[in-house]
C-alpha cells in the first residue's frame, strides 16, 4: 500500500523581478514527498533553499505552479488563510532554534497551541509529552539561556510538533551544533518521521546529516536533482560530486 | 492577559517600570487638574449660591460679584422695597481691596453688611464672634491661613486698622476671599455714606424673579438685576474662564506626554523584538493575534499607571489644601471614570505605531539565508 503525500510541488516556479532584472529562484519544479519520509535538501548558496522552504512552509506564494500540503492546494490560497495552513500543517525548525529567551522550554511548546486554542492542562500535558518525546524530560521549566544548544534544538522540534501538524521543515537545524549534537538532532527527527509519523524535510549544508535521510535532494540553479544514489551521499568521507551528471 | 503579553512586559522590568511611573503621572496630572478645576468651580460660586437673597440688584454694567464697580444710592433701597413682589432689600457694600495683613499687601473682597439681618454675611461661622463690630472684621479661614493671620491680629485696610474677630467658611474665591465689616465700618472706610455697591433682594412668597427683575430694569434708570444662580455663574464664568485654556493646554500635555512614553516604549519593545515577532508568524500566529499582544501590553501598561496614577490624586487631593490652601479640590468618581476612559484611549494610541511595525515585519526573515 502506497503511503500518503504529505507535501507536493507541482511544476513550481518563484521568479524574483526587480526592475529589469528577473531571477528564477526555483525553475519548474516537481516534487512528492511521503508521510514518514525524511528528505535532506542541500545546494551551494544562492541556490534557492531558502525559497524553496519558505513556499513549502507556506510563507510565499510561487510565481506559478502549485504546492499541496496534506491534500490541499496552498498555492490558491490568499495571505490572511495561510497563517492557519502554518498553525495546522506545518512545523517550523530553525538554524537558530529561534526559542523565546524568556520563556521556559514548557511554555516555549505551550504558546504555539494558543494558536489553536489549546490553553491550560490540556497543552501543559502535551507540552510535557512532546518534551519527553524529544528527551527533555527533567529539564523543561529551565528557559533557554540554561539548555546548551542540542537541548534548545530538541526544544524547537518539540515546539514544531505542538499542534501536530504533518510536516516538519527544518531549516540548517544542526548548523549551530558540533558534529556530536547535529547527529543526535537528526536523529530525533528521524524519529519524528518514523515514530511518530510525520513527514520531515530539512535543508542544510551539513554533509554529515545525509545518512539519516530517506532520500538527498542536490538543489541548484533552482532545479532539483536526486542524489541519493550517487557516491557519497549517504555519508562517507567525500561529499557526493553535483557535477557528475 | 496572554503568557506572551506577561512575558514581553516582565522580560524589560526598568521600561515597563519608567512606562507605568511615566501613565500614572500623566494620569495623575489629569486627575489633579480636574479636581483642581472642579474645586475651583464650586469654590467661587458657592458664596453668590448661598447668600439668602432671590435677587442681585446692581449698576448697568455691573453683572458679577468680583467686578464689582457698582454704586447704587442708599435711597435706592427703599425704592426696590416698594416693587411689586419684593419682600425687602439689604444693602451690601463690595469693594475689591488691597489690605495690610502681617506686613504684607493682599488683595481681599471687602464686603459690608447688615449684621442684624445677616443677609450678605459670612456663610458659616468657624470660630471667634459671629458678626463684626465697629472696626471689627471677620475673615475667611483659607485668608488666615494663606496669610498667616487669625483672631487677635490687625489688618489695615483703607487706612484704618480693623481687628480681627472672627473666622468663617464659605468665601474663597480661590485668588482672592471675602472679609466682613459692618455696613458702618464700610461707608466709614470707604466714605460711601450715600452709596452702596448692591442690593439683596428677597421675594415674596409666589413672586416671580423674572417679572420683578422686568419691573426692576424698566423703572430704575442704568440699573441690572440678576437671580441668584445667574449673579453666582456669571461669577464663576470670571474667574473659570481664564483658567480653563490654561487647564486645557495643561491637560492635553498630559495626554500627549502619556501617549507619548508608552507608545515609545511599546514601540521600542516591538522593535527590539521584532524577529520572536517574526518567529511567532512564521510558525502561524496571525497579525490580528500580535495585534492583540502589543494592545494588551498597551492596556496593562496604562490601566496600572491609572491605579498608580488615581491612587496617587486621591491622596492629594486630600491632604494637598494642608500645605497649599490654594490648592481648593474636588474628586469626583465621574471624573475618575472619565480619566479611566481617557487612559484607554492613550493605550490604544500608544499601540497604533508597534502594531504597524507588526504589520511589516517580514516572517521568511527569521529564515538562515
Amino acid at each position: 500500500m502506497s503511503k500518503r503525500i504529505v507535501l507536493e510541488f507541482d511544476h513550481v516556479t518563484k521568479v524574483y523581478t526587480t526592475g529589469e532584472l528577473s531571477v528564477h529562484a526555483l525553475n519548474d519544479i516537481s516534487l512528492a514527498v511521503e508521510e514518514q519520509e525524511v528528505v535532506v535538501v542541500m545546494g551551494p548558496s544562492g541556490a534557492g533553499k531558502t525559497t524553496f522552504l519558505t513556499i513549502a512552509g507556506a510563507l510565499m506564494s510561487p510565481t506559478s505552479g502549485r504546492v499541496i500540503i496534506s491534500g490541499t492546494d496552498i498555492s490558491v490560497l490568499n495571505e490572511g488563510q495561510l497563517p492557519a495552513v502554518r498553525q495546522k500543517m506545518i512545523g517550523f525548525v530553525f538554524q537558530s532554534f529561534n526559542l523565546f529567551e524568556s520563556l521556559t522550554a514548557l511554555q516555549n511548546v505551550e504558546l504555539v497551541m494558543a494558536t489553536r486554542g489549546i490553553t491550560g492542562e490540556g497543552a501543559r500535558e502535551r507540552a510535557l509529552a512532546l518534551l519527553s518525546a524529544v528527551g527533555m524530560e527533567g529539564r523543561q521549566h529551565n528557559v533557554p539561556k540554561k539548555l546548551s544548544g542540542g537541548e534548545k534544538q530538541r526544544v524547537a522540534i518539540a515546539r514544531a510538533l505542538a499542534n501536530n501538524p504533518d510536516l516538519v521543515l527544518a531549516d540548517e537545524p544542526t548548523a549551530n551544533l558540533d558534529s556530536k549534537r547535529g547527529r543526535e538532532i537528526m536523529e530525533v527527527l528521524r524519529m519524528v518521521a518514523k515514530e511518530l509519523g510525520k513527514t520531515v524535510v530539512a535543508v542544510t549544508h551539513d554533509l554529515r546529516v545525509r545518512e539519516l535521510a530517506d532520500r538527498v535532494l542536490w538543489l541548484e540553479d533552482g532545479s532539483f536533482r536526486d542524489i541519493s544514489d550517487e557516491p557519497g551521499a549517504r555519508g562517507g568521507d567525500h561529499p557526493p560530486d553535483p557535477m557528475a551528471q | 492577559m496572554t503568557l506572551l503579553t506577561r512575558q514581553n512586559l516582565l522580560s524589560e522590568k526598568v521600561g515597563f517600570l519608567i512606562s507605568v511611573a511615566g501613565i500614572a503621572l500623566s494620569v495623575f496630572l489629569i486627575a489633579f487638574l480636574l479636581s483642581l478645576y472642579r474645586g475651583w468651580d464650586e469654590g467661587v460660586g458657592r458664596f453668590v449660591e448661598r447668600v439668602d437673597a432671590d435677587v442681585w440688584v446692581a449698576r448697568e454694567g455691573t453683572s458679577d460679584f468680583l467686578n464689582a464697580a457698582s454704586i447704587l444710592p442708599t435711597d435706592m433701597g427703599r425704592d426696590l422695597g416698594r416693587v411689586d413682589g419684593v419682600s425687602e432689600a439689604f444693602p451690601v457694600i463690595v469693594r475689591p481691596m488691597n489690605v495690610t495683613a502681617d506686613g504684607k499687601e493682599i488683595g481681599a473682597q471687602l464686603v459690608g453688611y447688615d449684621p442684624e439681618s445677616g443677609v450678605g454675611g459670612p456663610h458659616k461661622h468657624e470660630s471667634g464672634a459671629e458678626t463684626p463690630g465697629q472696626d471689627e472684621v471677620i475673615i475667611d479661614t483659607a485668608f488666615g491661613k494663606q496669610n498667616g493671620v487669625g483672631i487677635g491680629d490687625s489688618i489695615e485696610a483703607a487706612g484704618r486698622s480693623l481687628e480681627i474677630v472672627g473666622e468663617s467658611s464659605g468665601g474663597d474665591f480661590v485668588f482672592t476671599q471675602t472679609m466682613f465689616v459692618s455696613l458702618e465700618t464700610a461707608r466709614d472706610m470707604l466714605g460711601m455714606d450715600d452709596w452702596n455697591t448692591f442690593y439683596l433682594l428677597q421675594l415674596d412668597g409666589g413672586a416671580g424673579a423674572d417679572a420683578v427683575i422686568a419691573s426692576i430694569e424698566q423703572d430704575f434708570e442704568a440699573t441690572g438685576a440678576f437671580e441668584s444662580d445667574e449673579f453666582a455663574e456669571a461669577t464663576r464664568n470670571r474667574i473659570m474662564k481664564s483658567v480653563i485654556p490654561i487647564l486645557i493646554v495643561v491637560l492635553a500635555l498630559a495626554f500627549v506626554v502619556g501617549v507619548a512614553i508608552t507608545g515609545l516604549t511599546i514601540y521600542n519593545s516591538t522593535v527590539e523584538k521584532a524577529r520572536e515577532y517574526g518567529i511567532l508568524k512564521a510558525i502561524g500566529f496571525t497579525n490580528r493575534y500580535l495585534f492583540r499582544l502589543v494592545m494588551e501590553q498597551s492596556v496593562v501598561t496604562c490601566m496600572l499607571g491609572f491605579v498608580l496614577g488615581a491612587g496617587g490624586t486621591i491622596l492629594a487631593t486630600r491632604f494637598v489644601s494642608d500645605f497649599v490652601p490654594q490648592f481648593v479640590t474636588l474628586l469626583r468618581w465621574q471624573d475618575l471614570l472619565m480619566v479611566l476612559g481617557t487612559t484607554l484611549i492613550m493605550s490604544v494610541i500608544a499601540a497604533v505605531l508597534p502594531v504597524r511595525r507588526i504589520a511589516n515585519v517580514d516572517p521568511v526573515s527569521v529564515f538562515s539565508g
